[in-house]
């Protein structure tokens, strides 16, 4: 997912997020080596050279990943640019890109052989290492633990309580609430598995069953981890649309009961408070 | 965001697929009979509306200004029609059932099809083809073409389902499209112009009214519906659910708090980790509300982005705060500290 090498270029980087967080990611240490922005009047951010496109950012900076913070409307054709200029790694922090949008993206993701993070993430860290995300770093103490969460400040929530009470983090992926994210709980797995953590730590929500299909298929390839797993809105209402795009329960499947279930059946411990992530 | 019907067949319609004919009567100062007989369907977004009592035919039109009269009075499952629907009745020789929807797995469109319709889909999931759009030929050659239009206007209109159950075949083998659900992504709502007529957007923040007397209040979807768990596992009741969203300001903040206020809520429980949040901001809110309302009690944790400075205006107004989500929950439930 990320080592900490990454050459990264920051896609939306004239706008209130994008300059926000640009300086908290190098301050934390980040390989920021340029912008990327469709307002042609600024050609610097702390320091940051400002491209017209990410062709350029590619050809003249080495750029192999890429952060968006390009508003919805215009995020598909500005990650479109990142595929098409040859990126390796694209994470999306921008919220609220339509579902049709996010298969297309997708697709086209996927035959090019992008890794994808995101939409709506807070992106991934590496604790003391770097940061492409644009999470609070004091809740992310250096440490053993791997987080994969699909709420965002859930993840904060957990990495903080892991952080100071237990033996902190070693990696935290935000893969994003909505409906149709780039990354599923299979790959996330798989690739944290290979920093071998001491424990994995999955957080998501009511809505859909992604995380039970994503844990099969895992342990069926025959990987084995210390997985613990919290969900978020056992008490939600069913059929009513809780914040996110993705949290309803819109079925059976997509309850908490179903989903606790399921995962006590394979032996998978699922805990009701963050609190009792501490065990274990 | 679902769609109305009486939308829904006009999008149908204009994308080459059969509808009944029909009309819309918004009150009971524009009743009239342009047929008989007629079908007359209360345009709600709820579910199982036949069973409520949504749909009523007319073969008179005594029958009619009764039923169409009931029909706009009438609150199903909890909600005011926003108009009726009179369309003209069908004979009906076969019923199908026919929705395309996303597949988060597969990360595509499908299809749902059964050669029985009009029944609870869900208990019928025997009888049921689950295809990938690229399969549709799989499905009987008379749906193909429908298949090709329907796929059109599913991602055209930024559709998340489109269901049309029951799509019935009359006697003269032609297939019409009898009832539509259509739920809209709410993301794409700024290149679907049509639909923002609809939107019922009265709050700068998520809301939902739930039946609890403990207002809950937080950023972040995750972490407001994990409060609601703990107040639950705790022993208390959620009044609602309230995501501030990222960002909120101090005054979406004060509107949030006094729209609990409003709900008569016995306290309030505030859970803040800002990220892009800032903590000074919401503090400057709790003050300004805390002031209006003394006999209000409000439970905060606060902690994130700014964290000191909310610290600091929280401090100097003799206002206290946890900084453990869970201390503060049990606290305020119980009565406990720890």
């Amino acid at each position: 997912m990320i080592n900490g090498n990454e050459k990264v270029c920051v896609q939306g980087i004239t706008g209130k997020y994008g300059k926000f967080h640009t300086k908290k990611m190098i301050e934390y240490g980040t390989n920021i080596v340029c912008g990327v922005s469709k307002n042609n009047k600024v050609t610097n951010i702390e320091n940051i050279p400002v491209l017209d496109n990410m062709f350029e950012a590619v050809k003249k900076y080495k750029c192999d990943t890429s952060i968006v913070f390009v508003p919805a409307p215009y995020a598909k054709s500005a990650i479109f640019e990142a595929i098409d200029s040859g990126i390796k790694k694209i994470i999306t922090i921008t919220e609220h890109i339509p579902i049709h949008d996010m298969i297309e993206i997708h697709k086209k993701a996927k035959e090019k052989n992008i890794t994808f993070v995101g939409p709506n993430c807070p992106g991934i860290i590496l604790p003391g290492i770097s940061k492409i995300g644009i999470m609070p770093s004091s809740a992310f103490k250096p440490g053993d633990i791997a987080i994969i969460s699909k709420s965002g400040t859930l993840m904060y929530e957990v990495s903080n309580y892991l952080s100071k009470k237990s033996t902190g983090i070693k990696i935290a992926i935000g893969l994003g609430g909505d409906p149709i994210i780039g990354t599923s709980i299979d790959e996330a797995l798989e690739f944290v598995t290979h920093l071998n953590p001491r424990k994995i730590v999955i957080i998501s929500e009511i809505g859909g069953n992604d995380e039970i299909i994503g844990i099969e298929k895992f342990l069926k390839k025959g990987y084995n981890a210390n997985i613990q797993v919290f969900f978020a809105g056992r008490t939600a209402p069913k059929g009513k649309r809780m914040g996110h795009a993705g949290a309803i329960i819109e079925g059976y499947e997509g309850s908490i009961e179903y989903k606790e279930n399921k995962l006590n059946n394979i032996g998978i411990f699922v805990a009701k408070y963050i609190e009792e992530l501490l065990e274990g | 965001m679902k769609i109305h019907e009486f939308v829904g067949k006009k999008l149908l319609k204009e994308s080459g697929i059969e509808t009944p004919k029909g009309y819309v009567i918004k009150n009971s100062d524009s009743l009239q009979v342009k047929f008989l007989p007629a079908v007359l369907k209360s345009q709600v977004l709820v579910g199982s509306r036949m069973k409520a009592g949504g749909i009523l035919f007319a073969n008179t039109k005594d029958e009619f200004f009764t039923n169409a009269s009931n029909l706009l009075e009438k609150e199903i499952r909890g909600e005011k029609p926003y108009a009726i629907l009179v369309e003209e009745k069908i004979n009906i020789k076969h019923e199908y059932y026919i929705s395309l929807y996303i597949d988060r797995i597969e990360k595509d469109i499908k299809i749902l099809f059964s050669e029985n319709g009009g029944i609870e889909i869900e208990n019928n999931k025997n009888n049921i083809l689950n295809l990938s759009i690229n399969d549709y030929k799989k499905l009987p050659d008379k749906f193909h073409d429908i298949v090709i239009k329907l796929h059109k206007l599913f991602t055209e209109k930024d559709l998340i389902l489109l269901e049309i159950n029951p799509f019935a075949e009359d006697e003269n083998g032609k297939l019409i499209a009898l009832d539509c659900v259509m739920h809209l992504d709410d993301n794409a709502l700024f290149r679907q112009k049509w639909a923002r007529e609809f939107v019922n957007d009265s709050y700068p923040f998520h809301f939902v009214k739930l039946d609890g007397d403990i207002g809950i209040i937080g950023c972040g979807a995750g972490i407001v519906m994990a409060t609601m768990d703990a107040v639950n596992l705790y022993g208390g009741k959620p009044a609602n659910f309230l995501d501030l969203g990222g960002g909120a300001n101090s005054n979406v903040t004060l509107e949030a708090l006094r729209l609990l206020k409003s709900l008569n809520v016995k306290k309030i429980i505030m859970n803040i980790f800002g990220g892009i949040t800032k903590c000074d901001e919401i503090a400057k809110a709790i003050v300004k509300f805390k002031n209006e309302n003394k006999n209000l009690p409000i439970f905060v944790r606060i902690t994130g982005t700014n964290e000191e400075e909310a610290k600091q205006i929280l401090d100097e107004n003799n206002i206290a705060y946890f900084d453990d989500m869970y201390e503060m929950i049990k606290f305020a439930i119980r009565g406990e500290y720890q």
